[in-house]
């Protein structure tokens, strides 16, 4: 353990493009620039914000909130429905040129990405990570287009270079180094850190923490022993160091989607079909992995009785003895679950877990059988990445495609 | 809501194809009724797929409208499929 700073020459640069998908909007639609504009799943007043303009969040507007209450905050406010092809083209158009600069680019969503550049050529290290910071803001203007913003940060290690993107927004770059790591953290709040939430912040502020800067000071045993409980302590410790500790890949555990109902006074066999529907798309979510599972999950958010306004989670799951791929079978394995699950549903939630690639392990009983669904799976995929998404499908997902259609994939870059 | 119309109008369009990072730049398009839109901004190109045929969108304004026009490059054809509203 280093209790040290991390003095090294700072080669960590992490890019995070400005309010991604109103910002790409407003590059795209000439007219809504400058305007407030909030991005929204759907074309409703019921619909949340998915992203909110640099204009739209001036006046107040936050993501997550109604469309409603929002324009009632800011009577100009545009609502944009998302248009993920937009995203994949500016998200692929950011990576490549990340890529331009080193071989080691992890992209963290599908609005932010991580640049190490340790591996990179000595004549690209040479340059500066400012001059290139400032050359890849350039670039995004000059490649996709005039409107395009995004914030830069630099450190020795990943945690550091995502605080510093995130110091002057829009269009910032920040250097946190040894040297400016206790005057940078002195002007933030706990949960200003990535990864410090409320119930981070309140385990922390129990044992006397109530500044980043306390928070550095802290020692290790007392992170571990009094705050974390676990070796998430020694991690912060470290992490607050500019020591790296998040380089690690994540796999892929669990594949699923979520949907919140698009009326609250859907029939449950209307629910049904929206569940059969998402059960389609996260069985070709898996199979285009190359995987198959044995555990199925399902999940429902509830309303409380009427003028009752609490909410209530309520789940089931299943492990099946040999894995499962077809959508049949999912949607087989979730109805049966579902069919237990309580009145007033607002959302619907299922994924598919102990996931294992999809091959054939040993001779079963049932070979046949599963060679007949393979071949049938096969040709539906094929048929659909032929002639798009949801072209071969169920029956009563007939009237669900406009409703459940795929959205944007937060948190994930496995499906861009 | 910014209420866009959505349309699939088959429209002529007269395009320059040259080199660079804009390979494609159409310059003004005219509509089934013959109204001749003249495109001052290109705002964004984005490539797309209609099951496996790739589509080029382009969003472009003439100043007091955006519009949304759609090279499919399989079959050659262009096609107004949005129109803003004047804000």
């Amino acid at each position: 353990m280093n209790s040290l700073y991390n003095s090294t020459q700072p080669l960590i640069m992490h890019i995070d493009l400005n309010s991604c998908f109103a910002t790409v909007e407003q590059q795209a639609r000439v007219r809504l620039r400058g305007r407030p504009v909030a991005v929204v799943n759907r074309r409703t007043d019921q619909t949340m914000i998915v992203t909110a303009s640099y204009e739209a969040k001036a006046a107040g507007v936050k993501l997550g909130m109604k469309l409603r209450d929002a324009k009632i905050l800011c009577p100009d406010l545009v609502g944009v429905e998302s248009d993920p092809p937009k995203y994949r083209y500016v998200y692929h158009k950011l990576l490549d040129i990340m890529n331009d600069y080193s071989a080691k680019v992890t992209m963290k969503s599908i609005d932010e990405g991580v640049i190490d550049f340790s591996e990179a050529p000595k004549a690209i290290v040479e340059r500066g990570l400012e001059s290139i910071g400032m050359e890849i803001k350039q670039r995004l203007l000059t490649e996709i287009g005039c409107w395009m913003r995004c914030n830069v940060g630099i450190a020795p290690n990943r945690f550091l270079a995502k605080t510093a993107a995130g110091l002057h927004k829009p269009d910032g770059l920040d250097i946190i180094t040894a040297d400016n790591l206790r005057e940078v953290l002195g002007t933030l709040k706990l949960t200003d850190l990535t990864g410090i939430a409320d119930r981070n912040a309140h385990r922390l502020e129990s044992v006397g923490i109530y500044t980043p800067l306390q928070f550095l000071d802290t020692p290790a045993d007392v992170l571990h022993g009094s705050v974390f409980k676990s070796i998430n302590g020694e991690q912060w410790h470290q992490r607050l160091r500019g020591w790296e500790v998040d380089d690690v890949e994540t796999m892929v555990k669990r594949v699923g989607r979520q949907y919140v109902l698009d009326r609250f006074d859907l029939t449950f066999d209307e629910i049904l079909d929206r569940l059969h529907h998402l059960c389609e798309s996260v069985g070709w979510r898996m199979r285009k992995q190359g995987l198959s599972a044995r555990g199925i999950y399902v999940g429902t958010r509830t309303f409380g009785m009427e003028g009752d306004r609490r909410r209530s989670y309520w789940h089931a799951t299943h492990v099946a003895v040999s894995p499962f791929f077809t959508d049949e079978t999912i949607y087989s394995l979730a109805r049966q679950l579902f069919i237990n699950a309580p009145p007033n549903i607002r959302d619907i939630n299922v994924h598919c877990y102990l996931l294992q690639q999809d091959e054939p392990s040993q001779i079963s009983l049932f070979a046949d059988q599963i060679a007949r669904e393979r071949a049938v799976t096969n040709a539906i995929d094929e048929l659909n990445d032929r002639y798009g998404e949801h072209t071969v499908h169920a029956a009563s997902t007939l009237t669900t495609g406009p409703f459940v259609k795929t959205k944007v994939p937060f948190g994930s870059t496995r499906y861009l | 809501m910014n209420d866009e119309i959505f349309l699939n109008e088959r429209i002529d369009v007269l395009a320059k194809f040259g080199t660079g990072l804009n390979p494609c730049v159409p310059l003004k398009f005219r509509r089934p009724n013959g109204r001749e839109i003249v495109i001052s901004e290109i705002g964004l190109r984005h490539p797309t797929t209609k099951g496996r045929r790739a589509v080029h969108v382009f969003d472009v304004t003439d100043g007091e409208a955006d519009y949304r026009i759609e090279l499919d490059s399989e079959r050659l054809t262009w096609h107004l499929t949005r129109e803003g509203d004047r804000l």
